[in-house]
């Protein structure tokens, strides 16, 4: 009673304060969350609306404003492009490869920063380099790493025996994707250790030792509690990753440009090289936008996995 | 008690399988670090080793030659590029992002936490969603809006840009944080008379510091990590931040200065590297969402 009766008298108060309407949460709330609503929607929300219309239309970098409305020319233009379908084919062949990779080596690294050993701090940030430094240094060092003549890569494959010949990493269509994969697991794997390992740390001791004097193995020990229980973080982790490296011109772009012969495209960097390069920023917008309908299907079921945990 | 001797082998067994699995932990740890750190070793040696021994097929490549170490290279970067500039714009740019993400991402971040008004659940996951909209998709039609913004070609294109995803992230960081501060200090602060925009500026600010500080260097590294929106709407020298800079304009048709290049990477890249793993585990706090305590 003494409650209920003091709610009213609060009331009171505030409402004869000169900031009235903002004490209460619903407007305040709306007035701190509007600026970075009108960001995301003059700066994300309309930038992609352009982007659907850019893809209708024959816009270039000449037109001034917009271009004229030409349905779906540039789609059909697309599909009718040897090089779309070659980098459709590699953006997909290169995301799910290099996720099933950067998993595996992830989950290994991450088992072991788990020990917890002395140094382990000094291991982390050196094996952390990879995801920490900016893409574009490490890619343009990995052209080098990889260059004809003088490739440290082949070096010392020669000195452990395991090259015979000097493999040209970035001429041949087959090893360039091989090192484009290979240096975009080489930046991911850090990610992957990480996040599984932060998922390990979730996962507290009382329960596993429980587990253990009720006789679990280590083997039931991992399947039975520990994967139930990080499998949902994995899981929001790697869709992160899975929708950066489908989306990410970097590497393409600074290892080969696409090339040789137009053989490692990715939407992406397809993307640039027609938006940009070539001007034709209609089509470029139309190719970037294909990449929407995988995405969405990542980013629903991300979405659907936040939401089961409650957020 | 017989039990629990049974259960353990020997004493001096134990200690060598314990030996055994030390050595195969490091062994392990050591084979990681060695792929993780060889391209940044590269990008050592490479810096300081003259070019006559750095282009010799028959010199010794993982370390320094006979002609020693040199700065040839790091010279050539400050003195004949626009290195210097490049640094320098790439802080320009990298604060002006951290003010605007500050300004726009923490008001948000607490009425997302805080304010229990209709939709903001939504609202919230809908935010860290937009910071799922690739660049890729979006720089295209950038493009036409910096144009019209009359920013193409100068660093404001790349200070608008970057918060398209610094706000959405550090929004996101920003509810995570507030939500750790408890309930009753606001309280009570309003209890002592405080309005509730009293209370937030008076004691959740000073609280909130630490979260203020990992947000800003995350829009901070994150500014630093892009290279589309840089690559795509700046073409100056002038006006290149550091990541293009080395990337375009150490590369003359043919010839890539190797030297100056990697002494460029090292220098622009392991600053960032140090920073950005010192703030990690907030980071990724952040991407699952609080789930890991």
């Amino acid at each position: 009673m003494a409650e209920s009766a003091s709610v009213p008298g609060i009331r009171q108060r505030t409402a004869s304060s000169p900031s009235l309407s903002l004490e209460r949460p619903g407007v305040l709330g709306s007035v701190l969350v509007a600026p970075a609503i009108f960001y995301i929607a003059v700066l994300v929300g309309w930038p992609f609306l352009l982007a659907v219309y850019l893809s209708l239309s024959n816009t270039d970098v000449a037109t001034t404003g917009l271009g004229r409305f030409v349905g779906l020319d540039n789609f059909v233009a697309l599909s009718q492009s040897d090089v779309f379908w070659v980098a459709l084919r590699n953006t997909i062949g290169f995301a799910l490869i290099s996720a099933v990779l950067k998993g595996l080596l992830g989950t290994v690294l991450a088992f072991l920063l788990a020990e917890n050993l002395p140094g382990t701090r000094i291991f982390r940030f050196i094996i952390l380099l990879p995801w920490t430094i900016p893409i574009a240094l490490s890619s343009i060092t990995w052209k080098w790493m990889l260059d004809t003549q003088y490739s440290i890569i082949n070096w010392i494959g020669r000195a452990l025996g395991i090259l015979q010949s000097n493999p040209n990493w970035l001429g041949d269509p087959t090893l360039a994707m091989i090192s484009i994969i290979a240096v975009n697991v080489w930046r991911g794997f850090p990610f992957a250790a990480i996040i599984l390992l932060a998922g390990m740390t979730s996962v507290s001791q009382e329960v596993l030792d429980a587990a253990k004097v009720d006789g679990a193995g280590p083997v039931t020990r991992f399947r039975k509690i520990i994967v139930p229980i990080i499998a949902p973080i994995l899981f929001v982790g790697s869709l992160y990753d899975l929708v950066f490296t489908l989306t990410d011109m970097t590497i393409v772009f600074l290892l080969t440009v696409g090339g040789p012969a137009n053989s490692t495209h990715v939407l992406a960097s397809f993307a640039f090289l027609v938006g940009v390069q070539s001007g034709a920023l209609g089509r470029g917008a139309a190719i970037a936008l294909l990449l929407l309908p995988i995405l969405l299907v990542v980013v629903f079921i991300t979405l659907r996995s936040l939401r089961r945990r409650d957020l | 008690m017989a039990a629990t001797v049974a259960a353990y082998p020997p004493r001096k067994s134990r200690q060598l399988r314990v030996l055994r699995k030390r050595v195969l932990v490091y062994a392990g740890l050591c084979f990681y670090a060695l792929i993780a750190g060889l391209p940044v070793y590269w990008m050592l040696i490479t810096t300081f080793k003259p070019d006559q021994d750095l282009y010799n097929l028959r010199s010794f490549p993982l370390f320094f030659n006979e002609r020693g170490v040199t700065m040839d290279h790091v010279t050539l970067l400050f003195n004949r590029t626009g290195f210097g500039v490049w640094i320098k714009n790439t802080f320009l740019v990298s604060a002006a992002v951290v003010v605007i993400t500050l300004i726009f991402a923490v008001p948000a971040g607490y009425a997302l936490a805080r304010l229990r008004f209709r939709g903001a659940e939504s609202l919230t996951i809908g935010i860290f969603m937009t910071y799922l909209v690739p660049t890729t998709l979006l720089f295209l039609p950038l493009v036409k809006v910096i144009a019209w913004l009359g920013l193409f070609d100068k660093l404001g294109a790349l200070i608008v840009a970057y918060p398209t995803f610094t706000i959405p992230f550090c929004t996101w960081l920003m509810a995570g944080f507030f939500k750790t501060i408890p309930f009753e200090i606001e309280e009570a602060a309003m209890m002592d008379g405080c309005s509730r925009v009293g209370a937030i500026v008076r004691v959740i600010l000073p609280l909130s510091l630490a979260g203020m500080l990992t947000v800003a260097i995350f829009a901070f590294t994150l500014s630093m990590q892009d290279f589309v929106y840089a690559l795509t709407f700046v073409s100056s020298s002038d006006q290149k931040v550091v990541n293009i800079g080395v990337v375009t304009e150490l590369i003359r048709g043919d010839v890539f200065y190797w030297g100056s290049l990697m002494a460029g990477a090292l220098i622009a890249g392991v600053p960032v590297a140090i920073l950005y793993s010192f703030f990690l585990d907030y980071f990724i706090k952040g991407i699952t969402g609080g789930a890991v305590k």
